[in-house]
């Protein structure tokens, strides 16, 4: 067990580690916008830069109809690649 | 000292890593609330939470096994130990 | 304003206070003066004053006289003057001589001497020498001596210059003169007998030196100090009515350094000019130069030579009689007078040059020049940089070029205290100076200061970390943007998360991700150390040896790195839920795909136990486990699928490259696994199952054709494979994946062949009757395929048949 301390340690040392651990498994990302994003990550970096692959994009965008109620409605999309900018990210998540 | 409670007149990162694997409750400035088990805490004030809920407007809108919260973006971040 | 319309005159004035003493020592031309004379003496100011005066003299004089005197009645009226000069002048001419010529043959007594001689001349003339000519000491300087005198003479030819000056020079000067003339004539007595000139010329004297003595003595060739310049100075307070000299008002003569403090401008020049100890001691500061000089005066051994100075009738250096009055000029020949006039006429050009030259001296002292640098490279030092003065005001503060603007232009904005006020030297007093030039000091030394650290500072940036209220707090660059905290790491990660073991599913998922980050890492890092490998040592080369044996020693250090990520030692848990760290590796696509590149960097054993570690876990990986066929599905997820194709593409030739190689007994040690740990139908429906079976058995049949199957190793495997056979024989129907349709059954057929090859006859016989159908459905169904498709099928089959004997060709 003492292979543990040197290989492992703590699993999550600090919070981008849990982003590293997440490569090349689908992740589940929270954009600023009400935009969702769900793909397999390929790549970040410190800026939480992210390229995802075979991305499926949710938008919640609402609308207020005739009788001022708000509907949510929801836009999905799909990306083979997409790169998404890290100041717009707002969490990450593994999908597991 | 490390079971004591972070007192005043201690620096922000030791209060912060004695908390962590503590039930915190992240606040953004969006108004959408975390709660979690704080895995770590960055100086870019990243955060990783585990088994976290996140609220919306008061409602659980999610389940996250783990959740990365990115800390910059000027998002005030609010550490409220349970 | 009288101060700054004296200046032009001001040589003159310096001629007759000079030649009287009582100006000399204050008057700091007057050194340079001497210096000029002497070249190697430094003692250059009389010589400027005076030349500079005589030449403006004799022009403005000659026109003078003309205008003032008339022609004819004039000139007469003139001579008599110049007779009552002349004879004067004789006398002294004598005496001079004789001092001359006495001083040639004793210097030391010669000085003491003359001073009864010439009791008159002796006032003004000691008061002369004790500024200046006390260095005369060398009798070889004398010709200069004459050469001022004679300079003297051309001011004195004409007494009525004297009088003409003030109507041709500036009119406050004029008018002052004219004032000065007219209380000069009532208060004393004038002498019908003198003429109107001589009569102006004594005026001027007394008013200059109240004293009647001093009047009387003097002689004739004594150029008048213009009274304003007198006025000034007893308007000043200088000049008190019994003290003929008046030093601190001298300085202001000179235009700029005048409100210096007084002893700046002469020390310069004594440093420059003057021996120390020739120097009156009050001289530097200034203080009370009259009082301290007068007791000096009869202690100075050069004394006798400088009463010599005023004395005429000596000869200059070319030849050329110097001409301390008017009559002497009248006694030249046409000749000597011409030459004389060249002489003059030149030296006087000379003078005025130098006059013009040295107008700029004295103006700084090198204190002052000094506080100029000082300020020059304070700004030096302010334009490079300083960030922390941003506020305009400061920086103009710091501006000793505005400051100078400033205080011309009449100072428009008045600074801050901390300010300096003006920085105009003449307008501050000495001590305000001092203590500015300190404080600009300090400043610089300030900015310096700044400066420098702001040099040490960069180093830090570089380290982009620095302390600030959050503990440290980094900058950022492209790579790293910047944190806003430096959070500390728990050394151990024993303390803050101990329950992480305790929540399996959640941190054995983050653990496996944990060991294969790890995994990779020590991936890069050995495939870095490759990049890296030194050349191959040659022997004798113990160096080369050494930094080869170092880096393998690092290589197996990230070797034993690597293997403990992999966890492949880790215990087996018999009938454990969760799967072993290796199997749970291998689940993830990732895991799968670093398998190639850890079997480049690990040994034969490490390999084996991989395979071993694999085997074991056969019913156990993802890959088998999840890829159970279903009823009603023809074939596994898509997720799964793909997971089955990166292990056959990513893991399974790995397998296959150390099996082909290994040894027989390993072969069979692996067969007896997956017979004994496994559930061999399980893993008998799956492709990779079958893989790894198919690669046993193939192995085993190519160990056994080469002879190199021990015959107790063939009988273990034999027995092993009849084992094997008999477990599967009942369900090989349900090893073909879904129907016939449903796709790719090759590895399949494969399998059976393997199974086929190795098989006993009877085996084999059980084995025909047990696939039959299958290969009767496939070789109908490969007639509707396409033509290609359809042969593909096909020669599966027979890749079958073929092996237990047979051929599909045979079915007909």
């Amino acid at each position: 067990m003492a292979d543990n301390e040197d290989t492992g340690g703590p699993s999550v040392s600090e919070p981008l580690d849990l982003v590293r651990l997440s490569l090349d498994e689908m992740v589940f990302v929270k954009l600023r916008g009400d935009r969702e994003l769900k793909g397999r990550l390929h790549a970040y970096d410190s800026h939480c830069n992210l390229v995802l692959g075979d991305v499926e994009e949710t938008i919640y965008v609402v609308e207020e109809d005739d009788n001022e109620e708000e509907t949510v409605r929801t836009i999905k999309k799909q990306e083979e690649m997409l790169f998404v900018r890290g100041d717009s990210v707002v969490l990450i998540s593994p999908q597991a | 000292m490390e079971n004591s409670a972070p007192t005043e007149g201690k620096d922000p990162s030791v209060f912060l890593s004695e908390i962590i694997g503590a039930p915190v409750i992240v606040k953004l400035n969006s108004g959408v609330v975390y709660k979690g088990e704080l895995q770590s805490v960055d100086g870019y004030m990243n955060i990783a939470l585990e088994k976290a809920e996140e609220f919306v407007n008061g409602k659980l809108r999610r389940n996250y096994g783990d959740a990365f919260v990115r800390g910059n973006n000027g998002r005030s971040i609010l550490f409220s130990p349970v | 304003m009288s101060f700054f319309g004296f200046e032009t005159k001001l040589p003159r004035d310096r001629d007759g206070s000079g030649s009287k003493g009582f100006f000399e020592t204050s008057d700091p031309f007057a050194d340079i003066a001497r210096a000029h004379a002497l070249e190697d003496d430094d003692v250059i100011d009389f010589e400027d004053t005076y030349d500079g005066l005589g030449d403006q003299l004799p022009d403005d004089q000659d026109e003078f006289n003309d205008d003032t005197f008339g022609a004819g009645g004039a000139d007469t009226s003139v001579g008599r003057d110049f007779d009552f000069f002349g004879k004067t002048a004789q006398v002294s001419d004598v005496i001079g001589e004789e001092q001359v010529r006495y001083s040639l043959q004793n210097p030391n007594s010669a000085r003491v001497a003359p001073q009864p001689a010439a009791p008159a001349v002796q006032p003004a003339a000691s008061k002369t020498k004790r500024s200046g000519y006390e260095k005369y000491s060398d009798p070889g300087y004398i010709p200069d001596l004459q050469a001022k005198s004679s300079v003297w003479g051309v001011s004195q030819k004409k007494p009525e210059p004297v009088a003409a000056a003030p109507a041709a020079s500036t009119a406050s000067r004029k008018m002052m003169s004219l004032e000065e003339v007219e209380a000069q004539m009532r208060q004393q007595g004038h002498n019908t007998s003198t003429p109107a000139a001589e009569a102006f010329m004594r005026s001027m004297v007394d008013s200059q030196y109240p004293q009647p003595q001093h009047l009387q003595t003097l002689p004739d060739g004594f150029p008048p100090v213009p009274p304003e310049f007198l006025h000034a100075q007893i308007k000043q307070g200088h000049l008190p009515p019994g003290m003929p000299h008046p030093p601190p008002g001298m300085p202001e003569l000179y235009g700029g350094p005048g409100p210096m403090p007084p002893g700046v401008p002469l020390h310069m020049m004594q440093n420059a000019n003057l021996p120390p100890q020739s120097m009156p001691p009050a001289g530097p500061r200034h203080v009370g130069p009259p009082q301290a000089q007068r007791p000096q005066q009869p202690q100075l051994p050069h004394l006798p030579q400088q009463q010599q100075v005023p004395l005429p009738n000596r000869t200059s250096a070319n030849g050329i009689p110097v001409i301390t009055n008017p009559q002497q000029l009248r006694d030249l020949t046409e000749e000597q007078r011409n030459a004389y006039l060249v002489e003059d006429a030149k030296r006087a050009k000379r003078n005025h040059k130098i006059f013009l030259l040295s107008r700029g001296n004295g103006l700084m002292t090198p204190q002052d020049k000094n506080f100029i640098t000082r300020i020059q490279l304070q700004q030096l030092v302010a334009a490079a940089g300083n960030v922390a003065d941003s506020d305009p005001e400061a920086v103009l503060a710091e501006d000793f070029y505005y400051q100078v603007y400033s205080q011309i232009r009449g100072a428009p904005r008045q600074h801050p205290p901390p300010t300096p006020g003006p920085l105009r030297p003449d307008l501050s007093v000495s001590d305000g100076q001092q203590a500015r030039a300190d404080n600009h000091m300090q400043r610089m030394q300030q900015q310096v200061q700044r400066a420098v650290e702001a040099a040490k500072a960069k180093p830090k940036n570089k380290q982009l970390i620095i302390e600030g209220s959050l503990g440290k707090i980094s900058f950022s660059n492209a790579k790293a943007p910047k944190p806003m905290l430096n959070i500390k790491r728990p050394d151990s990660s024993e303390g803050p998360k101990p329950k992480k073991q305790s929540d399996l599913s959640l941190s054995d998922r983050k653990s496996i991700l944990t060991n294969l980050e790890g995994v990779y890492s020590s991936l890069m890092a050995m495939e870095d150390m490759e990049r890296t490998m030194p050349p191959p040592p040659e022997e004798g080369d113990a160096e080369a040896i050494q930094v080869h044996m170092e880096w393998r020693q690092k290589l197996h250090s990230l070797n034993q790195k690597l293997w403990r990520s992999l966890k492949v030692m880790e215990p087996i848990v018999p009938n454990s839920t969760t799967p072993h760290p290796f199997i749970a590796f291998l689940s993830y696509p990732k895991g799968k795909k670093a398998i190639p590149r850890i079997f480049r960097h690990i040994d034969q054993e490490q390999r084996v136990t991989i395979l071993t570690m694999i085997v074991v876990h056969l019913d156990s990986l993802d890959v088998v486990r999840l890829a159970q066929p279903v009823p009603g599905e023809a074939q596994p997820s898509l997720g799964v699928r793909e997971a089955i194709d990166l292990f056959s593409l990513a893991v399974m030739p790995c397998l296959l490259g150390y099996v082909n190689e290994a040894p027989f007994n390993i072969i069979i040690g692996l067969l007896g696994l997956v017979i004994n740990q496994t559930h061999v139908q399980t893993v008998a429906r799956t492709k990779v199952g079958l893989g790894i079976l198919t690669m046993l058995l193939s192995r085993a049949e190519i160990v056994k054709e080469a002879g190199q199957a021990s015959e107790h190793d063939w009988q273990q495997w034999v027995q092993k494979f009849n084992i094997l056979f008999d477990t599967l024989e009942l369900g090989l129907n349900d090893i073909f994946p879904g129907t016939i349709s449903s796709g790719d059954d090759m590895y399949v057929w494969q399998f059976l062949a393997a199974v086929g090859i190795g098989a006993s006859p009877e085996q084999q016989q059980r084995l025909v009757i047990a696939v039959k159908d299958r290969v009767m459905e496939t070789v109908s169904y490969s007639k509707t395929l396409p033509a290609d498709m359809g042969s593909q099928r096909l020669s599966n089959v027979n890749l079958f048949m073929r092996a237990i004997g047979l051929d599909v060709e045979l079915l007909g």
